[in-house]
Formats: structure tokens, sequence, C-alpha cells
């Protein structure tokens, strides 16, 4: 599955352009602390997370993750999104809790 | 293939620019043609350190080398050094300020990962600074067949 695959279910909003909207979804991985993400996810994941700072786009394309969902309607800026953009680094919100987001990334067949 | 040394200096608190030398070490791997897994093995060692610096120090410098068979790693930092090293090496044992932790970091994770992925690891420390050196053996099995 790609990331545009789950952007047809209106549950995710895209805030950043077009790009790496085929990267390939390989798993789910959801912390708000970068050393668990750092240590543990997986090139492919889908990071879902509540931290909105440039440092999560550092640690989504050292590992290579697919792209990253903010959940709970967190605010992300412009600079994030602009960095993200240049990375060609997806990223998308919604108003879910994490654990929602989750359960409704796992319905999806991830 | 050619030895590769690079030498970066990290600023006290610059979040912003933190995992610049985990990038461009990560590129320069993929370019030897190493495997994906040793390169994120290598790319999670170095970006902890980094942070590491950034979050505690008042600022310091990293020596990357790569040779056929090995990636050497020094972190030096000015200060002001590690109380007691065995609760740094402790998982979750953190003693980030309220900025670290804000900007998701000080999980208390970093030197033990550190040690998880890295094959040698030294770390030694007083009041004038921090000495982190590590090692990533690479062998025959570590290269894109």
């Amino acid at each position: 599955m790609k990331v545009k695959d789950i952007l047809s279910s209106n549950t995710f909003e895209l805030i950043t352009d077009e790009s790496g909207l085929n990267n390939e979804i390989i798993g789910i991985f959801a912390s708000d602390l970068l050393s668990h993400v750092m240590g543990n996810a997986s090139e492919g994941n889908i990071l879902i997370t509540v931290l909105s700072n440039i440092n999560v786009l550092g640690v989504a394309s050292l590992l290579d993750l697919s792209c990253v969902i903010f959940s709970h309607n967190i605010k992300v800026n412009d600079e994030i999104v602009n960095k993200a953009n240049e990375l060609n680094i997806p990223l998308l919100k919604t108003k879910l809790p994490t654990v929602e987001t989750i359960l409704t990334l796992s319905k999806m067949g991830i | 293939m050619e030895s590769y040394s690079r030498e970066f200096k990290i600023q006290k608190n610059d979040i912003g620019n933190a995992g610049t030398v985990a990038s461009l070490t990560k590129r320069e791997l993929k370019k030897r043609g190493l495997t994906r897994d040793f390169v994120k093995t290598v790319t999670i060692g170095i970006y902890e350190a980094e942070i590491n610096v950034v979050i505690h120090s008042y600022g310091g410098n990293c020596v990357v080398k790569i040779d056929d068979d090995i990636v050497d790693v020094v972190f030096q930092d000015i200060g002001p050094g590690i109380e007691c090293i065995d609760s740094a090496l402790t998982p979750g044992f953190s003693t980030a300020s309220h900025y670290a932790i804000e900007n998701g970091f000080g999980a208390g994770m970093g030197l033990p990962n550190i040690q998880s992925v890295s094959d040698e690891m030294k770390l030694t420390s007083s009041k004038e600074g921090t000495r982190l050196h590590m090692k990533f053996n690479i062998d025959g099995d570590c290269y894109e067949s």
C-alpha cells in the first residue's frame, strides 16, 4: 500500500505537496519520544505522533519512513511543512487520537 | 575504497541542525554500497550521540572515519561532563532540560541505544568534557551483494 492510498478516506489531510505519495507503507510506529522512534521504527513505517517539531523530520528522513501522521489535530507550523517538502516527506493530519488512527489504518489493511 | 574522514562542529542547543552528521554519514555509507541495515545501525548511533552533544554539552566536534572494514566515530565536547556514567547508561535515566524534552528528546535512551547498535563503545567524561568513541565493524555481509 502507498501513502496516496490512505488519503482517499478523508480521515487524513495531506498538508505537504504531492511528493512522496508513492512511498510504500510497511507497518505503523507510534511514539512521541524521538529516541524510541530512532531505536525502534523501521524503514517504510508510518510514524504517528503529536510531536510537531523539526526533529521529527530528521528522524523520518534518517530512517526512510514512508510518511508522518500528526494525530489529535495537532498544529503543524509552516517551517515544518516547508522543510518536509524539501525532504520529500509526506505529512498528514487527522482529528483522530493516536489509538483511533492506528485502528483506522489497521482496518485499511496496514 | 578510499578512506573517508570528516570533521563536524556541533553547537550547543542547535536543535534545528542536529542530525547533520548522521545524515551526511548516511549518504557516504550508501555511496559505498553498504546495506540498509548496516547504514541504519550507524545512523542511529551517530544521531543519538549528536543529539547528546547538542542538548547536554557546551558544544563540541565529531570526527567520522570510514574504511573498508570499519566506521570509527569520535564525539568530543567541552563540558560540563557526565556526573555518573553508570547512571547515564541506564535505560530511562535522564538529566535532560525542559527545552530538550519539549523537542522530543530526553527519554534516557540515547546512550543505551548507542551501546546496543555499536560493536565497541568507550565513554570517558570529566568536567572539562566528554569523549564518546564508537566503532562499527564492517564485514562482507555489510555490503550489498
